[in-house]
């Protein structure tokens, strides 16, 4: 028996939970915090959720076609791994484009208190796990991924990083094979998800559970060496990067072919949150929410117990990178790629490590306080949650919502598709009007997937938003303006009347008003149909389409299978201590 | 290679349908929309092919007189009838003048220019046919009040087109096509033609700045160039070049440029230029 | 260990934050005249209009609500949409009590990127150093009713369901007056003038296309904010289209292609260009400068000055353009200044200023 830490708990009382909280309950729990806000439909208005539904209504059409001529002239889906937007693209035959996204994000947000009871198992004992499998669902960081962000792939590969970690744990101290198997068909799984999880997230995940793993050899049945533990932790990543590999390909090749080049795009989240405090609010304050009374507890817990150190420096080096701009190690850690990320995530990643030692906090609340206690937890985990969704609906990302319908059925009348367009003030809603309107963009809402050398200069992300970017965004919307007979780039729909002085000094008329004047179509008539652009090799062959189209699905198909076959012998096991006389209650840790 | 036997199979079947074929005798040509009557010998039932321009139709008809009616041959072209594999062709004609349709360009044109009208006549019978006969038709532009000009000429192939000098006058002109009792109308605006000549005066504003002012501006037809049309009036001193682009209003244009003890005032509109007055110096 | 690791992560997360946020303040009394220039630009940076004022000399005689009308706009006119993005600075001159700042700003606007340099006189008040930052007073028109009786043109287009043969309205008949190619560090830049020869308003706009010696089109562009869209009968627009890096003897042949169509106008505002004359700036450049008046009773929120430069000959050499960053309110004269290319300053024979405009409550 390994005991972790000191004795934490007084003598339960009868009235507070003493015992683990079984997982159905917790998935009830889940379910019932989160499906109706995802009945709602309230990432629908979220930052990303729309974009995730134009790549998903894309493969909805034309699974095995991933070139997409809807955005920026012509892109390439292989510059965005495929898996939750295929998963999406397959339930919308049954309940629509955005019911296929919330079924998909509630199935991905039910997965997450499994990966997290897996993962902190690997850390506490059983009832402390499960305390840290129930916070999930409270956690105000994956309130404002789901709500405000809509970042699917993100909690998507969080929550399957999550599963795969035991498995790695398992296969670097035991060797077990069926471990390999499991955690590299789900690491597979989760890179097709998200690949920047994958590539910065999985790091930071899994090197604390390698140290955990080196930590228990002693544990081990087999009495593994460090350095073979050393070995088959490079041997998992090797095999798991070669699977990836193969499973993304055709995103490799996008991304060796056309690299991503553009000049780095300001986002709130690399903002210094003191400075900036509407960013610190948006990306520290609000995700953190209770967690941040809980930061001197992780801070001793994790330093005071031997075990919990890898976890406490992994969730401080994390932390660190969440609070963007407001230190400079993001900087120094990840270089040019800090431009690049957005770091709402890492404080995603931050609260999901931090679970664990909340964990043992609850269970030391719970065991003193009992009843109180379990409801000042409970108050806790519901503001935390409470507070981000209000955040969400009372400091929305946009300022109304427009009715497209009026400008989709333009788009999809007469001859109109014959030509491009752009929206000018339309935020998120651009991605949401692409979707259904049949005439393509040279705007477009994932800024990777650019090859238009007008856009890919400046430092700007979309044309919507033209203004916020300063003088590159304005410099890249002229630069487009300026070869609109070029591109077929024929209407406009501005829905800020920033823009009107440059499209009316431009050559631009407006010729129909939306919404009692909310927004203006303006039109240029003398530019001809819209031609194919030619972007050369950039266009992904029919065999990556096939393989597009078959291998992430497969790899995630493959692991729902794997994950069903039965472990050789438990990862824990809950076994009954007659309670000691004393207020100390020994702990039996997983193994 | 086809084999003998079988062409000879097929030849007798082929000479045994064409003795059994009936006579087909259709009129020569048919006025569209006007039915015919076709005649086919022998008796009993019998399946009628009718191919045309307009389409083609297939039904059960009783050897003998077959009606073919107006509403299936409204569209001229030649048709082809098939009556018990004998086949006959007719021509369907044209039926009277019923409408005209009148391209008419442009639709604005300056004064006094040469062959600057054109009109185009497309002559058509009430089933959309083009009627080739040549008929006369006539082609008149006139501005209300004045006798304008007219041009008489026949129909060719249905068409038939003229080409007029726009009239001296300003003013909407009626451009009428009119075929027997067919009349199309459309309007050819026809406006001032450049400015012939602009006179400008200028005189000292209570403020001290130099009002100019044009005499009303014409072509040299004497019509008066339209209102809001741009006339640049300038003036060169020691401080400078100052302009307005002024709208003529009412015929006339003015603006007001800065005071000056002496400066060169110009005007033009376009590219045509008008007179110039030293102010200060005399003029 | 237990209890040093977390006060070591504490205190190493600690200087990390600070690391990142503790600078000077910025709001501190400038001690260099380039410093109070910095401090003052810096604070414009950042919309903080009180903070800039708190650099400005009180011999500038400029009042707050004044100083932030100049800096941040009014009536919805080019500085309203702006914000400055970058800016750069140089001390000219020095001495203990007074200097020349030459400051380079770059704002980011509604209309693209505009560039301004401005020399600022930085004076020593209150042991520190503030800058002086003129305003000019615009001067008060009399209450009084400008009647407006310019015309508009609207337009009845053909219907859906009129016969094919049934009329149309011709678009205008507009005609490329001059035109003129030249070449201008590595790039090859079409030049000319366009006149409305309709007596009917028309929205124009030119564009070329470049085609190489092997008849294959090297490159398309067309005249841009380089022109006035809208021409009303005999009005003359000049139009500059440019060719970044193409040069002159890859070029075969070029396809003009002038489009017009027929579009409801308004033959109002009527502007006036008083006194321009061709100058020196600060820097010792070529510009032209002036003041446009308008002369109707609305208010032209941005103007845009297109002005025409012609050789002796008559010929169009050099066609420049820039957006005022005040709006013209009526009957009030706005200075403007627009660049002239030195090299051809000494070429220039005559030139032809018109100006083009955006209403923010009337639609052409």
């Amino acid at each position: 028996m390994r005991k972790v830490g000191t004795p934490l708990m007084s003598k339960p009382r009868l009235t507070a939970p003493s015992r683990s909280i079984p997982l159905f309950v917790i998935l009830l729990v889940t379910l019932a915090v989160h499906g109706p806000l995802l009945l709602m439909q309230l990432p629908s208005n979220s930052y990303d959720a729309n974009t995730h539904m134009f790549f998903a209504g894309h493969y909805a059409n034309h699974w095995f076609s991933p070139w997409n001529e809807k955005w920026f002239g012509g892109m390439s889906q292989t510059t965005y791994p495929p898996l939750v937007h295929q998963w999406i693209a397959l339930f919308s035959h049954v309940f629509g484009l955005t019911g296929g996204y919330m079924f998909v994000q509630l199935i991905v947000i039910l997965l997450l208190p499994v990966g997290m009871y897996r993962y902190a198992l690997l850390w506490v004992p059983e009832r402390e796990a499960s305390y840290a499998a129930l916070g999930t669902a409270f956690l105000g960081s994956l309130a404002m991924l789901v709500y405000q962000s809509g970042q699917l792939p993100t909690t998507a590969a969080a929550a399957l990083t999550l599963n795969a970690l035991p498995f790695f744990y398992s296969w670097t101290r035991d060797g077990s094979m069926l471990s390999l198997l499991k955690g590299v068909v789900i690491s597979m799984a989760g890179a097709a998800a998200h690949h920047v999880t994958f590539l910065f997230g999985a790091v930071l995940f899994a090197l604390p559970v390698l140290w955990l793993s080196l930590l228990d050899r002693e544990e081990s049945e087999q009495k593994s060496s460090s350095g073979a533990m050393l070995v088959r932790a490079v041997m998992f990543g090797i095999v798991v990067v070669a699977s990836v590999v193969v499973v993304l390909l055709p995103y490799f090749v996008s991304l060796r072919q056309n690299p991503i080049t553009q000049l780095p795009i300001p986002h709130g989240s690399r903002d210094n949150y003191i400075l900036s405090p509407h960013s610190g609010m948006n990306f520290w304050i609000i995700p953190m929410g209770s967690l941040i009374l809980a930061i001197p507890y992780i801070l001793f817990k994790g330093s005071a117990e031997r075990r919990l150190r890898p976890l406490l420096f992994g969730w401080y080096v994390t932390t660190l990178l969440g609070l963007g701009g407001t230190t400079p190690i993001g900087r120094l850690l990840l270089g040019r790629a800090y431009e690049v990320l957005t770091y709402e995530r890492f404080t995603f990643w931050a609260t999901l490590m931090a679970l664990p030692f909340v964990g043992l906090l609850a269970a030391r609340v719970i065991d003193r306080w009992a009843r109180r206690g379990a409801v000042l937890l409970g108050v806790a985990a519901a503001f935390s949650c409470a507070m981000a969704v209000s955040w969400v609906v009372f400091n929305p990302i946009n300022t109304g919502t427009l009715n497209l319908k009026p400008m989709i059925d333009f788009l999809n009348r007469e001859e109109h598709s014959k030509y491009r367009y752009i929206t000018l003030g339309f935020s998120n809603q651009f991605a949401k009007l692409s979707t259904y309107a049949k005439a393509g963009s040279l705007d477009g809402d994932y800024n990777s997937a650019r090859l238009l050398p007008e856009m890919t200069t400046y430092g700007a992300a979309q044309l919507y938003n033209s203004k916020y970017f300063g003088t590159a965004g304005m410099e890249a919307l002229r630069a487009v303006l300026k070869h609109a007979d070029q591109y077929g780039l024929r209407y406009i729909f501005v829905h800020d009347r920033y823009y009107e002085p440059l499209l009316a000094f431009a050559g631009w008329r407006p010729t129909e008003v939306y919404d009692n004047g909310a927004t203006e179509l303006w039109t240029k008539d003398d530019v001809p149909p819209a031609k194919h652009i030619d972007f050369g090799n950039a266009v992904p062959p029919p065999w990556q389409g096939v393989m597009w189209g078959l291998v992430p699905i497969g790899a995630s198909l493959l692991a729902i299978l794997v994950v069903l076959l039965p472990d050789r012998r438990r990862y824990s096991e809950t076994l009954e201590f007659p309670l000691p006389e004393t207020n100390e209650l020994p702990l039996r840790e997983a193994n | 290679m086809f084999p003998l036997r079988r062409s000879l199979i097929l030849g007798i079947v082929c000479a045994t349908v064409l003795t059994c074929a009936a006579q087909v005798r259709v009129p020569a040509t048919v006025q569209a929309g006007s039915g015919t009557t076709v005649q086919a010998s022998g008796s009993g039932s019998t399946m009628l092919y009718l191919f045309g321009p307009g389409g083609a139709l297939k039904r059960e008809v009783q050897r003998g007189n077959i009606e073919i009616s107006g509403q299936e041959l409204k569209v001229a072209g030649r048709y082809t009838v098939i009556v018990d594999g004998d086949s006959a062709s007719f021509f369907v004609t044209a039926a009277p003048l019923q409408k005209i349709a009148f391209v008419a360009h442009p639709s604005r044109v300056p004064a006094a220019a040469s062959r600057a009208v054109q009109g185009s006549a497309f002559l058509f019978d009430g089933f959309q046919n083009l009627v080739l006969t040549p008929i006369p038709v006539t082609f008149r532009l006139a501005v209300e009040g004045d006798n304008g000009e007219e041009r008489r000429t026949s129909s060719r192939d249905g068409v038939a087109w003229v080409q007029l000098n726009s009239g001296r006058r300003s003013g909407p002109a009626h451009f009428v096509v009119t075929s027997g009792a067919i009349q199309v109308r459309r309007i050819v605006q026809q406006v001032a033609a450049d400015p012939c000549s602009i006179r400008m005066s200028a005189l000292r504003a209570p403020d001290g700045n130099i009002l100019v002012e044009t005499a009303p501006v014409q072509d040299c037809s004497g019509n008066a160039v339209p209102d809001g049309t741009i006339v640049t009036f300038t003036s060169v001193d020691a401080a400078g070049r100052s302009a307005v682009d002024a709208r003529i209003k009412r015929g006339i244009a003015r603006a007001e440029l800065p005071a000056s003890r002496s400066a060169t005032l110009s005007v033009a509109a376009g590219v045509v230029l008008g007179n110039e007055i030293h102010w200060g110096g005399g003029q | 260990m237990n209890k040093l690791l977390p006060v070591l992560l504490i205190i190493l997360a600690a200087a990390l934050i600070a690391a990142a946020t503790i600078h000077s303040s910025s709001l501190v009394p400038a001690t260099t005249p380039e410093g109070a220039v910095r401090a003052l630009l810096n604070q414009v940076k950042a919309r903080d209009a009180v903070g800039a004022y708190q650099y400005v000399a009180t011999a500038s005689n400029t009042a707050p609500d004044d100083f932030k009308r100049d800096v941040f706009g009014q009536e919805s006119n080019l500085r309203t949409y702006s914000s400055l993005q970058l800016f750069d600075t140089k001390v000219l001159r020095e001495d203990d009590q007074e200097a020349s700042v030459r400051a380079n700003l770059e704002w980011a606007s509604a209309v693209g990127a505009v560039r301004d340099t401005r020399d600022l006189k930085v004076v020593r008040e209150d042991n520190s150093w503030k800058v002086i930052w003129p305003v000019q007073s615009r001067p008060k028109v009399p209450p009084q009713v400008i009647p407006v009786n310019y015309l508009r043109w609207d337009i009845v287009t053909r219907g859906l369901d009129d016969d094919w043969g049934a009329q149309n309205v011709d678009a205008p008949r507009v005609r490329i007056i001059s035109m003129n190619p030249v070449e201008k560090d590595g790039d090859f830049i079409l030049l000319g003038e366009i006149e409305n020869e309709d007596t009917v308003p028309g929205f124009v706009s030119v564009a070329a296309t470049l085609i190489g010696k092997d008849g294959q089109v090297i490159a398309q562009e067309e005249s841009f904010d380089k022109i006035s869209h809208v021409l009303l009968p005999k009005e003359i627009s000049p139009f500059r289209i440019d060719f970044p890096n193409v040069s002159r003897d890859r070029i075969k042949s070029v396809h003009m292609q002038p489009n017009a169509m027929l579009v409801p106008a308004s033959a109002d505002p009527v502007m006036g260009v008083m006194h321009q004359a061709l100058n020196k700036d600060a820097r010792g450049h070529s510009v032209l400068k002036g003041e446009l008046m308008n002369q109707s009773g609305q208010t032209v929120n941005i103007p845009h000055v297109l002005a025409t430069f012609y050789d002796s000959a008559g010929k169009v050499i050099w066609v420049s353009d820039g957006y005022v960053d005040q709006s013209l309110a009526p009957m009030t004269p706005v200075a403007f200044s627009i660049g002239v290319r030195d090299d051809l300053a000494s070429q220039i024979h005559s030139y032809r200023v018109t100006v083009n405009q955006y209403t923010r409550d009337r639609v052409q």
